[in-house]
C-alpha cells in the first residue's frame, strides 16, 4: 500500500477488465494444449480449429507413454534434475555462508565471477564437456548430464543461498558458539534450519533449470540418459508431424511442474525478486 | 568453503571455456581425435568475411531487442495494473505466473501448433472477430519477413511474467509517502508514473532487462523447435548457426571462432552492466 492503488470504482472496473483480458489470454494457450491433447488426431488437424473438442478421447495419453523410449526419459529428467540439486546444493551452500560470513573481497569477487559464468552461452561449454565426459566414461549418463545441468543452477544457487544467509543475524550464530558449535556445526544445527525456507526455494529453482533444459541434453545425451524435452522434439521428426501425441506429452511433462509452483508459488515469488529488488 | 564450488566451475565451465576458445585457432577435422592445424586467426577471418555469421549477428540482436522490449512494456504495464489492485491481484498473480514453469521446447512447441496457418487457432479466432478474411493469410512462421518477429511471441508469453513479478516486488518498496508529496502538488498519474515512479525503478528495471536480455541473446531451443532457422534462414540466431556449423557442418574450429565472438560481446555487455548495477564494494546491496 503505497497510494498507487486505484480507489475510485470506475477505474477500478477497468483496471479488472484488463487485467481479465489479459490473464485470458496468458492462460488460454495452455489450456488449448491441454484440450488439444483430448481430441481425437483428425481434429487435432481439423479446419477450422475448434477451441473443444467434440469427442474427448485418452488414446493420445495411452499413445505417448507407450511409445519406446518415453517412460524411460521420464525417469532420466527425474533422476538428472534430482541429482543437479543436490550437487548445486552441496556445492552452493558452503559457498555462500563463506561469502556471507567472512565478507573478504575475494567472497565479493567469486559472487561475480560465478554470476558471469552465467552468462556464458551453453553450446560453448556444452561441447568441449563431451570431450571431457567420454574421456572420463560417463558419456550418456545422467551424472553426466546432471554435472553439466548444476553449471547453470550453481551460480544462482550461490547468488540466493548467500541472500538468504544475510538475513541471519549473527547472533544467532555466535549463540551456537558459546553452546560450543563448529563453525560447521553452527551452519548445520542453527543457520540452515532458520533458513530452510531459502534452501527450498533454491532447490526449486535448481531443478526447474533441469527439469526444463534442452541444449546440453541435446549435446550430451544418446540413447540412454535422453531426457524427455528431447523425446518432445524427436516427435516431430520420427514420427511426422502427431500433434494428439506431442501435446499430451507436452502437457504430461509441465502439469508437475506448474502444481508444483500453485503450491509452492510465495516462496517462488521471493526468489525471483530477491536478487533484482535487493540490487 | 568455497573451493569446492569454485574447482566445479573451474572445471566444469572455466576448462571447457578455455579448450573452447582455443579449439577457434586451429582446423579440426570433425572426427574424434582426428587431425588438427594450427592456422591462427583464421577461422575468425572466415567467420567475419561470411554473411552468413553477420546476418546471424544481426539477427541475434533484433531478436533480444523484440523479445525485451515487448516484455518491458507488457511487463509493466500489467505490474502497474496488479499494483493498482493493491493486494486483490493475487489470483492474477498466480495465473500470470505459470508460463515461467513451463520448458522452452513445449512453449516453442505450443505456439507453432496454435500459429498454424490453416489448422492454428490464432489465425481461425483473429477470422472470426474479423480481423483476417481467410486463415492463411498471416504466415507467421513460413513468411520470411515476419518469421523472426513470430518465433519471439513465445519466448515473450514465457517470460514476461518474469519482468512484471520484478517490477511488481519494485513497485512495492517505493514510499508511500514520495507519492503522497507527489499527488499533493497536483501530480496526475501519468505524470506521476514518468517523473517519479519509472526513475525510482530504474535499477529495478535495469536488472530485469539485463537478466532477460542475456537469456533472449542465448535462445535455441525454442527457435529451433519451431522453425530450425527457416524459412530461408529468417530465423537463424547465432546460437541455431553455430550449432549448425558444430554438429551438422562438422568445422569446430569455424564454430568455435563464432563462437568465442558471441561469448567476447555477451560477457562485455554483462559485465558493464553487472558493474554499473551492482557495484561490488560498495555496501548496497
Amino acid at each position: 500500500m503505497n497510494g498507487l492503488e486505484t480507489r475510485r470504482f470506475s477505474s477500478r472496473a477497468l483496471v479488472w477488465t484488463a487485467l481479465a483480458g489479459i490473464v485470458v489470454m496468458y492462460g488460454f494457450p495452455f489450456l488449448y494444449m491441454v484440450l488439444t491433447s483430448f481430441k481425437t488426431p483428425l481434429e487435432t488437424i481439423a479446419v477450422p480449429a475448434q477451441v473443444w473438442p467434440t469427442t474427448w478421447t485418452f488414446d493420445n495419453y495411452a499413445d505417448a507413454v507407450t511409445r519406446s523410449g518415453v517412460g524411460a526419459s521420464f525417469i532420466n529428467s527425474i533422476v538428472t534434475a534430482v541429482l543437479s540439486t543436490l550437487i548445486s546444493l552441496l556445492l552452493a551452500v558452503p559457498a555462500a555462508y563463506a561469502i556471507t560470513r567472512y565478507r573478504t573481497g575475494l567472497g565479493r569477487a567469486f559472487i561475480l565471477v560465478a554470476l558471469i559464468t552465467r552468462m556464458v552461452p551453453a553450446i560453448v561449454v556444452g561441447v568441449p564437456l563431451i570431450a571431457t565426459f567420454r574421456n572420463i566414461g560417463i558419456a550418456d549418463t545422467s551424472i553426466a548430464l546432471a554435472i553439466a545441468h548444476t553449471t547453470i543452477s550453481l551460480p544462482l544457487s550461490i547468488w540466493l543461498m548467500a541472500s538468504f544467509f544475510e538475513s541471519v543475524p549473527d547472533e544467532l550464530e555466535e549463540a551456537a558458539k558459546i553452546d560450543g558449535c563448529s563453525r560447521l556445526g553452527a551452519l548445520w544445527r542453527v543457520v540452515l534450519p532458520v533458513t530452510s525456507g531459502g534452501v527450498a526455494v533454491t532447490a526449486i529453482f535448481a531443478f526447474l533449470a533441469s527439469w526444463n533444459e534442452f541444449l546440453f541434453a541435446l549435446l550430451l545425451t544418446a540413447v540412454r540418459a535422453q531426457t524427455t524435452p528431447i523425446v518432445i522434439a524427436n516427435l516431430q521428426t520420427q514420427f511426422g508431424l502427431d500433434w494428439g501425441a506431442m501435446t499430451a506429452l507436452a502437457v504430461l511433462y509441465s502439469v508437475p511442474v506448474i502444481l508444483l509452483t500453485l503450491v509452492l508459488q510465495r516462496h517462488i515469488v521471493a526468489g525471483l525478486t530477491l536478487g533484482a529488488v535487493k540490487g | 568453503m568455497m573451493l569446492p564450488a569454485a574447482l566445479f566451475l573451474g572445471a566444469f565451465v572455466g576448462w571447457p571455456l578455455a579448450q573452447f576458445v582455443g579449439d577457434s585457432f586451429f582446423n579440426i577435422s570433425p572426427m574424434a581425435g582426428g587431425p588438427r592445424s594450427f592456422v591462427g586467426f583464421a577461422n575468425y577471418a572466415e567467420a567475419l568475411s561470411s554473411p552468413e555469421f553477420l546476418n546471424a549477428s544481426w539477427r541475434t540482436a533484433a531478436y533480444t531487442i523484440i523479445v525485451v522490449g515487448f516484455e518491458f512494456a507488457l511487463g509493466l504495464t500489467v505490474a502497474l495494473l496488479f499494483t493498482a489492485l493493491g493486494d486483490r491481484s493475487r489470483v492474477f498473480r498466480t495465473i500470470f505466473m505459470y508460463p515461467l514453469m513451463i520448458a522452452p521446447i513445449v512453449a516453442g512447441l505450443l505456439w507453432r501448433f496454435l500459429l498454424i496457418d490453416n489448422f492454428g487457432i490464432v489465425n481461425e479466432l483473429l477470422r472470426q472477430v474479423g480481423i483476417l478474411r481467410s486463415t492463411d493469410q498471416i504466415q507467421w512462421l513460413s513468411d520470411p519477413n515476419i518469421a523472426l518477429f513470430s518465433v519471439a511471441i513465445p519466448d515473450i508469453w514465457l517470460t514476461t511474467s518474469f519482468i512484471t513479478l520484478v517490477l511488481f516486488a519494485g513497485l512495492q518498496n517505493i514510499p508511500g509517502d514520495i507519492i503522497e508529496a507527489a499527488r499533493m502538488d497536483g501530480a496526475r498519474y501519468p505524470t506521476l508514473l514518468i517523473r517519479i515512479v519509472i526513475p525510482l525503478l530504474r535499477p529495478v528495471i535495469a536488472v530485469a532487462l539485463i537478466v532477460r536480455g542475456i537469456d533472449a541473446a542465448r535462445a535455441f531451443d525454442i527457435i529451433l523447435i519451431q522453425t530450425n532457422g527457416g524459412p530461408q534462414g529468417s530465423t537463424e540466431t547465432l546460437s541455431l548457426l553455430i550449432y549448425r556449423t558444430m554438429v551438422r557442418f562438422g568445422e569446430p574450429g569455424l564454430a568455435s571462432a563464432m563462437g568465442t565472438m558471441y561469448l567476447i560481446v555477451m560477457l562485455a555487455v554483462a559485465i558493464v552492466a553487472v558493474l554499473a548495477i551492482w557495484r561490488p564494494g560498495s555496501d548496497a546491496r
